[in-house]
């Protein structure tokens, strides 16, 4: 019963958060300058020309309704279609052209459809080598906080902290692929293409489950519980994998839902960097081509994407810790 | 066959010469004492005089800088201290050990029943999951936990302190140990439910025949508790007796002090039953129906509940009073102290501070209210802030009311200082540092910065041994002379409140249920749960009211939705009829006392306390 109302009341704020963005990113696009229509149909088009097309298109309504328009059809699950990428198969189909200008258009959420795997794929791999360095330094420092497994683990995150994600990534790129020719770096043509760049990712997110872990970890080996489990008659191998690591799992569990969701939300210059075909680069393509319709579609999936990652870490921190209500 | 079969050992336990430092420092001197099977033997001393280092000694469970600096703890002949792996082996098994603080012994993240089973089990490994439940759930009813095969699978903040501290002497005895070390297990409980443990473990120490290092800070409760008693002083043994012996032929200084000071109940002494209450004067606080439910949700359970901390609440607090509040844990003490400074909003009813409803006054008035009245916590629950020095802690509350520049805040704080008996050079230290009765001092000082003229006291001295209370309860009075301040004391400690109180309310469920002078209260209670309360009270003397006829089995009923009636029906060993469907009231009983229970004589009316200290419907 309580999860049902929970999930009502959750996912109800998480469509007031939609709403919000996308009613900041819209208005924010349209007052910045900068004119898709001008990127459109050229440099050298008249402007008369420009003014034609952009109302013809509805760009030079009132702002608000332009949004009403468009959130009339977001309702219907309808994300518009992109200013400016071609509809992938409309050309081997021969789609019809009445207009000159306007051909058939790419549809926002086929588009994000595309590449949201590639990106979530790269999301995931690139926490679960996270996981795998960060957990047991972490532990191990929080288990002997001020002695050199603690200190070890300050240095390794301070090290990973310190390097700049672009720079690594053209450095493993030289000397992985380039020079070792063990991993393929630049594009995508299978899984491995995935394996470099989710690297460069888990470098940089290894130093937060790091310090997260060795904290709380060190927290809880600090508390009565567990001081007292050793009289109480419990094996140390009991004491810290049952108890300590399970109470130390909440802020843990926190940190890997703000990560994650911005790891969703588009790994812009490790996506960039290997041009690799997920959301980031997307985005970085429909920013620069001012194709608003795209814009606003990433925004509102990433925020959508949000509100459910911030749901379902709330869910599984009450089932680890049930003194957490809902 | 063997010979050395029948020539079953004497001793369980064999201290010799023990002795312990922290660093260089000698906490415990040559202890030696010995301990036979199925005895109960107590340990008393003030604080600080390492009992708790003692207990956990015995336990293996020193952790740095303490270490055992020479002697022998010999367990059925085998020392321990000379051979640790034995020693960690016997941990939870032979030697069990329950402390004084239950909240926080468990896993919060886990049922009570899934630790006391894993216990069980990392102990004994031979035994099978489903015996291991039965056998804790077996013992969860022996410890009376009421429906202990539901409680079994409830968490430990699910649990009442009262519950958590039987739940850890379950978990002590599963493995049945042949020795309990149980260090001030009653210290944080309510008299019914520490009156209620110590007969538990007479009645485990029978049937499990479990030897009990009982380890405790009061003189009465260890008497009543053991076959003997050793006194700890200063790191020492000096003497060990009977109970009798110990109180009629005392043979230390020490045990002669603390037995000449103890508080009574009954047999005279210091009280503040002569402490005059100026009934002339308007009353300093006056509360009329207060009222107060909170709204919860029952973890898989539909719907909202309410819980109702306060109802019925009336009192009268006279300028110059020692206003006394007492009741178990739960019964509404805190909500009730939250009412009386504006923390929270009454549902229903008033509280009137020098004439001003507290209750509706706008949010700036009450912050200048509270210069004028102040509340003083316990501190063991921290209310101190450990990182800012004792002097910017007293200066913080004069800089909030904006009162003086920096030079007269620093003046007033060393003088508020040295009033309290807080020595000026410790003005720049953290509060880490301070001994329990220099923190309360503090606490104290850092409440009359501002001058009040009230000060409520909210279980002030609970975590402080009798000598500490002493000098407190003197220094209270001190105070009290100098600046007329009226104190009203929140406390669950019976002995404190006879002491120092001239006028005490008595909480259940809530509810005041009895408001009388301390000396009527005392030898004439007008309620059942007051005699209840007076019959567990921990004390040396003939008792007036015997547990056996008063004392109550389990815990109050949950504040949730409540049966009509009185709430005391279901416990009250007088209850009839009417007193299922409706609540008494609380009625004059003469002499300025009330009590509400249908088995006081129904009032003439015209008897002038009705109209000062009845509800006004
Ligand atoms: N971990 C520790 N480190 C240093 N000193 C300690 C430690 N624990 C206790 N002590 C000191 O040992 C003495 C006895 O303490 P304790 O056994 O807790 O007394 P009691 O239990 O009788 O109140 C005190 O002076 C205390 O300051
Ligand atoms: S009214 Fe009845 S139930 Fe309540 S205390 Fe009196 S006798 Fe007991
Ligand atoms: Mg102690």
């Amino acid at each position: 019963m309580f999860i049902l109302r929970f999930l009502a009341r959750r996912l109800g704020q998480g469509a007031i958060i939609i709403f919000l963005v996308s009613a900041l990113i819209f208005t924010l696009l349209r007052v910045v300058p900068g004119d898709p229509v001008r990127l459109m149909v050229g440099g050298m088009a008249p402007d008369t020309l420009v003014e034609e097309i952009a109302a013809e298109m509805g760009l030079r309504d009132p702002i608000y309704v332009q949004f009403g328009r468009y959130m009339g059809k977001v309702l219907q699950g309808d994300l518009g279609e992109s200013f400016v990428r071609p509809a992938s198969g409309a050309a081997v189909g021969g789609a019809s052209f009445d207009d000159a200008t306007r051909g058939e258009r790419a549809k926002v959420l086929d588009l994000i459809a595309e590449t949201a795997p590639m990106t979530l794929q790269l999301a995931v791999l690139a926490m679960v080598f996270a996981l795998m360095v960060g957990v047991p330094i972490g532990v191990w420092g929080g288990l002997y906080p001020g002695r050199l497994p603690d200190r070890l683990a300050l240095y390794t995150s301070s090290l990973f902290v310190s390097l700049p994600n672009f720079w690594l990534g053209i450095v493993l790129a030289l000397l992985l692929s380039v020079k070792l020719n063990l991993l393929p770096a630049i594009g995508y043509r299978g899984f491995s293409y995935t394996i470099l760049p989710a690297l460069v990712l888990a470098v940089e997110i290894a130093p937060f489950i790091i310090r997260t872990l060795t904290v709380s970890v060190a927290g809880v080996m600090g508390q009565t519980f567990i001081d007292i489990a050793r009289v109480r008659g419990l094996s140390r191998n009991q004491i810290v994998f049952r108890h300590a690591l399970k109470n130390s799992a909440v802020p843990l569990l926190n940190l890997l839902g703000v990560q994650f969701s911005m790891l969703l939300g588009g790994v812009l210059v490790i996506e960039f960097i290997f041009d690799y075909p997920g959301l980031g680069l997307l985005t970085i393509n429909a920013v620069m081509q001012r194709d608003f319709p795209l814009i606003q579609g990433i925004a509102i999936v990433t925020a959508a994407v949000f509100v459910l990652i911030n749901i379902a870490v709330d869910l599984l921190a009450t089932a680890i810790d049930p003194r957490l209500d809902y | 066959m063997a010979l050395d079969m029948g020539a079953a050992p004497e001793t369980l336990l064999s201290v010799r010469g023990l002795s312990v430092a922290a660093g260089d420092r000698p906490i415990l001197t040559d202890i030696s004492f010995d301990l036979a099977p199925r005895s109960i033997l107590s340990v008393i001393g003030a604080t600080g005089s390492g009992k708790t280092v003692l207990a956990r000694a015995l336990a293996s469970w020193l952790s740095p800088p303490l270490r055992v600096t020479g002697g022998r703890i010999l367990f059925r002949g085998r020392d321990l201290v000379a051979d640790p792996a034995h020693a960690r082996s016997l941990a939870g098994r032979e030697i069990a050990y329950v402390g004084g603080n239950p909240a926080g012994a468990l896993d919060p993240t886990m049922t009570v029943g899934a630790q006391l089973v894993e216990k069980l089990r990392a102990v004994r490994p031979d035994m099978s999951a489903d015996d291991a439940r039965k056998k804790a759930i077996r013992l969860l009813e022996a410890v009376h936990i009421p429906s202990a095969q539901r409680r079994f699978h409830e968490y430990p903040f699910q649990y009442s302190g009262g519950m958590m501290q039987r739940a850890m002497i379950v978990d002590a005895l599963i493995s049945d140990p042949a020795l309990l070390i149980a260090d001030n297990i009653t210290q944080p409980l309510d008299v019914t439910v520490a009156a209620q443990i110590l007969k538990l473990m007479r009645e485990l120490n029978a049937q499990f025949s479990t030897a009990i290092l009982f380890i405790c800070s009061s003189l009465p409760v260890a008497c009543d508790a053991s076959d003997e008693v050793m006194v700890l002083h200063e790191g020492r043994v000096v003497e060990r007796q009977t109970p009798a012996a110990l109180v009629a032929r005392p043979g230390h200084a020490y045990t002669r002090e603390l037995i000449a000071e103890l508080p009574t109940l009954w047999q005279g002494g210091e009280n503040g039953a002569s402490r005059a209450t100026d009934r002339e004067r308007r009353a300093i606080m006056s509360v009329r129906g207060l009222a107060k439910a909170y709204e919860v949700r029952a973890r898989g359970q539909a719907g909202i509940s309410r819980v109702q901390a306060v109802r019925n609440v009336d009192f009268d607090v006279f300028p110059g009073d020692n206003f006394g509040v007492v009741g178990e844990s739960g019964c509404g003490k805190s909500s009730l102290m939250r009412l009386l400074t504006g923390l929270e909003r009454p549902d229903a009813g008033s509280v009137f501070f020098e004439g001003e409803n507290v209750g509706a006054a706008s949010p700036k008035r009450l912050r200048e209210l509270r210069r004028r009245f102040q509340l003083v916590l316990q501190d063991p629950y921290g209310c101190l802030p450990p990182q800012s020095p004792i002097g910017a802690i007293l200066e913080e509350p004069l800089k909030i009311h904006r009162i003086g520049n920096a030079a007269e805040r620093r003046d007033r704080a060393r003088a508020v200082m040295a009033e309290v008996g807080l020595d000026d050079s410790l003005y720049r230290s953290l509060p880490t540092g301070l001994s329990a009765g220099q923190r309360q001092r503090l606490n104290v000082a850092r409440a009359m910065i501002l001058e009040p003229r009230l000060l409520i006291m909210d279980e002030t001295l609970s975590a402080l041994d009798q000598t500490e209370q002493g000098k407190l309860l003197d220094l209270f009075d001190k105070l009290q002379a100098q600046h007329g301040f009226t104190y009203i004391f929140i406390s669950h400690d019976l002995t404190m409140v006879r002491r120092v109180c001239s006028r005490i309310a008595v909480m259940y469920l809530g509810e005041t249920v009895e408001v009388a002078p301390n000396e009527r209260l005392f030898f004439d209670p007008g309620h059942p749960y007051s005699r209840a309360l007076l019959s567990a009270a921990p004390t040396l003397e003939e008792r007036r009211y015997r547990p056996e006829d008063c004392l109550l089995e389990g815990e109050p009923p949950s504040p949730i939705d409540l049966p009509p009636g009185c709430a005391f029906a279901s416990r009250c060993p007088h209850a009839f009829d009417r007193c299922r469907t409706e609540n008494p009231a609380l009625r004059a009983r003469g002499g300025h006392a009330l009590a509400a229970c249908f088995l006081n004589p129904e009032p003439d009316i015209g008897l002038h306390e009705t109209v000062t200290e009845t509800p006004h419907v």
